[in-house]
């Protein structure tokens, strides 16, 4: 049996394995398919995780450097996996940059993607300028470090999130019924910033419901309507036209509580957007024959484990994102506990 | 309109005039009947902004619409479903002023049992929050003098001029300004219980406590009502309580 372990995918999960698998002394070789480490977080800049309200380079910073520091770890950037043979415990996999590597056992922690908005038409995405997504919004504060309105540059007046895009809605297929778990999160965080930094910005949240679940729901949904004033609306955004007369835009939904059609207007609105499961994830599903969610492609544990992190196939483990949407911190610990398993499955020594 | 159409459209959006003109055309006639949407087209804040800003309204943030309130209230229970605390927080918090007006008839019908207040699972103080609604809508002029709020002007008076209420004085006070006739003596113009122009309910209500009435407080009740009783040093608290109402600019809410 091969003593030597890949981990797919350079994101919190992915580095957080490799970090693990190199401390305790395990020849790892991390693949990612970027130029850099650190996934979504850190490549899209992200201002602030939920739910410790730290930056990527706090929670993230670390782990990559401890990573390429380790000399028990091999990173390749700019590497994908091309095919893999093998039986558990000895996988031959051979890699886009021409090298076949024998491996042990395998950390999958290919991730997600965002969901794209220009499928939600009636939103007006790409349409109108000061329709944005939350991860945009999230790129305003870490790049630009200010709040405006793309269309004009000004401080809008009001600013509205739109709840559920591309979650919860079966008009986008079978892929796109699951929640996203954290958009009520950040979005509850990115109200409470943009309240703090400009009081007399005006802050909506249109919601089904609010899922700030667990330990959550102090600081992500009372915390920002108690202390910082965000206001929560009940309805689910319809469709964003654009005024010509005062260059706002309206946004149309049924006030469910209220029970009347409003169309409301706003200066900004943010776009919740779901999580699907990344190309990368599909196509090593496919390579490993790893079991997949029949609607979302997301990637499901083994039928035979509790555990989240033990898949359906021998010596492959999977950790974060790639299995369905999850907090960075939870995808950092799967990391770390996949690769606990993958060194137990090897059985090599591990050296402290 | 036709009619039987009319019932599909509630009465205060049907708009008609007498002569209309639209764009220099005469739509008089048949074509003078306006529908007005059904549609929210906008939020008023500031509503929103000075119930948050007032001391006893400043918790409506923290309604996280449970209606643990509303299932608790005898009003919304046993009198009206208008009478509905939380939707009232929704629509005070985003300025729906015509949504809350719709119901000015009822908003003031708190008995003031405060279970809404013991039991909201969010801290909300219910019913302080829905005096300040009421207290903002009548500074707007949203809402009319309505037939509690004549009793409870005519309490708060007998109690900033004595710094108590006679309960007798109060009783038939108030009669006569619902505009029943009570007969007085002339000399020290008291009323004189029972006489004048009182309906029967009214009499056959009043006499059934005092039937069960001890002598002694009836006669203490009696020589109250020729002498009205004043708490002692009551002046200064006085002064302090004109301020507060005139600071306020609303005496009773």
């Amino acid at each position: 049996m091969s003593k030597n372990v890949l981990v797919i995918g350079g994101g919190p999960a992915g580095v957080s394995a490799a970090k693990t698998l190199g401390k305790l002394g395990i020849s790892t070789i991390l693949v990612e398919k970027e130029q850099k480490l650190g996934g979504r977080p850190v490549l899209e800049d992200y201002h602030t995780l939920i739910p410790r309200k730290l930056k990527p380079s706090q929670v993230l910073g670390p782990v990559i450097d401890e990573v390429t520091k380790n000399p028990n770890v091999k990173v390749k950037l700019g590497t994908e996996v091309e095919a893999c043979e093998g039986t558990p415990g000895n996988y031959k996999v051979k890699l886009s940059n021409g090298e076949t590597v024998e491996v042990g056992a395998i950390v999958v922690a290919t991730g997600f993607q965002h969901f794209n908005p220009r499928r939600k038409g009636e939103l007006g995405y790409g349409l109108f300028p000061d329709v944005i997504t939350n991860l945009e919004l999230e790129q305003m504060f870490s790049r630009q470090g200010k709040l405006y309105r793309p269309s004009n540059g000004q401080l809008p007046k009001r600013v509205a999130f739109v709840f559920c895009v591309g979650s919860r809605d079966r008009q986008l297929g079978v892929s796109n019924v699951h929640c996203c778990r954290y958009g009520c999160a950040l979005s509850g965080l990115q109200g409470t910033e943009i309240r703090e930094h400009y009081p007399d910005v005006d802050v909506f949240c249109y919601y089904m419901d609010v899922r700030t679940y667990g330990t959550w729901e102090y600081p992500f949904y009372w915390a920002p309507q108690e202390k910082a004033g965000v206001r929560y609306v009940r309805g689910r955004i319809a469709e964003i036209t654009f005024r010509p007369s005062d260059g706002r835009l309206v946004i149309k939904h049924e006030d469910t509580i209220v029970q009347r059609p409003s169309e409301v207007p706003m200066d900004l609105v943010v776009l919740v957007l779901g999580m699907e499961p990344s190309e990368g994830t599909k196509k090593v599903a496919k390579m490993l024959g790893l079991n997949q969610d029949q609607d979302s492609k997301f990637l499901i544990p083994s039928d035979n484990s509790g555990s989240n992190i033990i898949s359906n196939k021998e010596g492959i483990f999977i950790a974060g994102a790639c299995k369905g949407p999850i907090d960075i911190e939870s995808s950092m610990s799967e990391g770390e506990a996949a690769a606990a398993e993958a060194i137990a499955f090897i059985g090599a020594k591990v050296s402290v | 309109m036709a009619i039987h159409e009319r019932g599909l459209v509630e009465q205060e959006r049907i708009i008609k005039k007498d002569r209309i003109v639209i764009d220099g055309v005469d739509a008089s006639g048949d074509w003078n009947l306006i529908i007005l949407p059904r549609v929210i087209n906008d939020y008023d804040l500031n509503f929103a902004k000075d119930i948050i800003n007032h001391p006893q309204g400043k918790t409506i943030n923290q309604c996280y619409q449970c209606a643990y309130c509303t299932a608790s209230c005898p009003v919304h229970n046993y009198w009206d479903e208008k009478y509905n605390p939380r939707h009232f927080i929704y629509l005070a918090r985003l300025g729906m002023l015509d949504e809350l007006q719709k119901r000015a008839d009822v908003i003031w019908r708190c008995v003031s049992c405060h279970k809404c207040t013991h039991r909201c699972p969010k801290g909300v103080l219910v019913e302080e929050v829905l005096k300040v609604i009421v207290n903002q809508m009548s500074k707007r002029g949203l809402i009319e003098e309505y037939p509690s709020k004549k009793f409870d002007k005519f309490f708060t008076e007998s109690v900033i001029e004595y710094g108590r209420i006679e309960d007798g004085e109060l009783l038939f006070g108030w009669m006569e300004k619902q505009g029943y006739s009570v007969m007085k003596d002339p000399i020290l113009k008291k009323p004189i219980p029972f006489a004048g122009g009182l309906p029967d309910w009214l009499k056959s209500l009043a006499i059934k406590p005092l039937k069960g009435m001890n002598i002694d407080f009836l006669i203490l009740n009696a020589k109250h009502m020729l002498i009205h009783p004043r708490t002692q040093n009551w002046n200064r608290f006085k002064q302090v309580l004109e301020r507060v109402i005139r600071e306020e600019g609303i005496m009773t809410h």
